[in-house]
């Protein structure tokens, strides 16, 4: 699904953001990417998301190298990828089920068809009671879970989270964790980053750890909550 | 990406009604200054249609050479300006003419015989254009027996400098609006796209093609250029309805002009084209470097 051999990231003026990162994420797989604040886990989903590119080494997505995708392809790459950010990225004027629709209008599908994913995501997460609302009078839990069915609206075979229960109570981050569980266990390949230790004791799933840019250790995750994980 | 104009006529039409202060001074952008070029041509034209009125009251004269049959040059003047009043003015007459115009003066004239004025055919050629008179009077002087053909060579050549170089300024200025116009709309536009940069990165996120993305801006760009200059068009024909029945108690011959004079369909149309072009362009440019930015 994912490969990535001996990828490099550098901004001008600044110490690299990844450093000879080589690592392999399967179909189906669960992957946790954690490590302290800037260790280069964000730069790591963006280079996935194919929304800045490797300084060097390789990346490959689905199979293709990225590096080769032309910039007009990169859209339609990108239907295939769910994106969840810690700020949800919600538009405000737009209700919760017009923001869960935009990866289904972007793809063309007709509005009936839509109407009718928009209300099976909105129950999937538990808030079809809430599509006509504007998210921001939501509660940030529901933004999140907003933000996720929207990222798995077009089913998607991978899906991204950065930082996703950054924002979110402990009560809250569980639903959201459930959400993106339950999705892994529909077959999405899931790559989490988070910094919240807590996640990992409570989920036992493969922990990848970056230090200063640097892949530093791959395991489980009952290993690196032993002593490993700081 | 799917054709779909009913979606992003939709999706235009959303954007809009959730920024409608931005739609609006987007649309009042393009007003003021497809309403400011409007102007300016509409008086240019009003201005130019007035003075080739009084340039056309022009009496055109072919003065004879002596022993030149006055009836026989008639009509072959008569043939060479169709349609046109003709009269013929013997010597006597016009010294008569002269007389009456010099009043208490005329005593001046005491002594001059008729042999002196030659006789002439004056042609009346009312509303006729500057370049035509010149060219008649080409004609009239090639006829046999006309000595020299008069139509008021001076003033109608300065008036012409005048028109020109109206015309001129007239072009200048529309240079110069049209290019403050394409930049003050193209950055109101900018600002709208940039209000919605937001939207922009979002849609980008969930896999949107650049071309999904710009086509609802430029829709929006297209709706707010129309409306700007349909807004201009109606303004200027109300203001053309409110002015000229006052300018005529001021400037006489200015009661006769018309719409069309002052504002042709064709300039009417040119603006509303010109308003959904800058509209278009504007909107093209600011979503283009938004997008580079995404």
């Amino acid at each position: 699904m994912i490969q990535l051999f001996h990828v490099t990231k550098e901004y001008p003026g600044d110490a690299p953001a990844l450093q000879d990162v080589t690592l392999a994420v399967e179909k189906g797989e669960f992957v946790f990417l954690t490590g302290a604040s800037g260790a280069g886990k964000s730069t790591l989903l963006k280079l996935i998301f194919c929304d800045e590119a490797a300084t060097s080494g390789q990346l490959l997505l689905f199979g293709r190298n990225v590096a080769k995708v032309s910039p007009r392809a990169i859209p339609y790459l990108r239907r295939n990828i769910g994106v969840v950010f810690q700020d949800f990225k919600l538009l405000p004027l737009r209700t919760v089920a017009q923001n869960v629709a935009l990866p289904l209008e972007v793809q063309g599908l007709p509005d009936k068809d839509i109407r009718r994913k928009v209300k099976l995501l909105l129950r999937s997460v538990g808030l079809e009671h809430r599509a006509g609302k504007l998210p921001p009078s939501l509660s940030g839990g529901e933004q999140q879970r907003v933000a996720v069915a929207r990222a798995l609206a077009a089913d998607p075979a991978l899906l991204l989270a950065d930082e996703p229960t950054g924002n979110l109570d402990p009560e809250r981050t569980i639903e959201v964790m459930e959400l993106l569980s339950a999705a892994n266990a529909r077959g999405t390949t899931v790559v989490v980053a988070t910094h919240d230790r807590s996640l990992l004791e409570r989920y036992k799933r493969r922990v990848v750890m970056l230090e200063r840019g640097r892949l530093v250790s791959d395991g489980d995750s009952v290993r690196r909550t032993a002593g490993e994980v700081r | 990406m799917n054709f779909r104009p009913i979606y992003f006529t939709r999706r235009a039409l959303e954007g809009m009604a959730r920024g409608p202060y931005v739609a609006l001074v987007g649309t009042a952008t393009v007003f003021v200054a497809l309403f400011a070029v409007g102007l300016l041509a509409g008086v240019l034209g009003g201005a130019e249609r007035l003075l080739s009125t009084w340039a056309g009251e022009v009496r055109i004269s072919a003065y004879l050479a002596p022993g030149t049959d006055l009836a026989a040059a008639r009509t072959a003047v008569a043939a060479a300006a169709p349609g046109r009043e003709v009269r013929a003015v013997p010597a006597a007459a016009a010294l008569r003419q002269l007389s009456e115009e010099l009043g208490d003066q005329a005593h001046v004239l005491d002594g001059v015989g008729p042999g002196v004025v030659p006789d002439a055919v004056d042609v009346q050629a009312p509303g006729i254009s500057l370049a035509d008179a010149r060219a008649l009077a080409k004609e009239l002087r090639a006829l046999p027996g006309v000595a020299d053909v008069d139509y008021g060579n001076a003033w109608l050549e300065k008036l012409e400098t005048l028109v020109s170089r109206a015309r001129l300024a007239a072009v200048a200025l529309f240079a110069a609006l049209a290019v403050a116009t394409a930049v003050l709309v193209g950055n109101t536009l900018r600002l709208a796209v940039f209000a919605r940069r937001e939207e922009i990165e979002i849609l980008k996120l969930v896999g949107a093609t650049d071309a999904f993305v710009s086509t609802p801006f430029l829709i929006e760009g297209l709706l707010q250029g129309l409306a700007g200059g349909a807004l201009a068009v109606g303004a200027l024909a109300g203001l053309h309805g409110v002015l000229i029945p006052r300018l005529k108690a001021a400037v006489g011959p200015a009661g006769a002009l018309r719409l069309t004079d002052t504002l042709p369909p064709a300039l009417l149309l040119g603006l509303l084209a010109g308003g959904a072009a800058v509209g278009l362009i504007g909107s093209a440019l600011a979503v283009m470097r938004s997008l580079r930015r995404a």
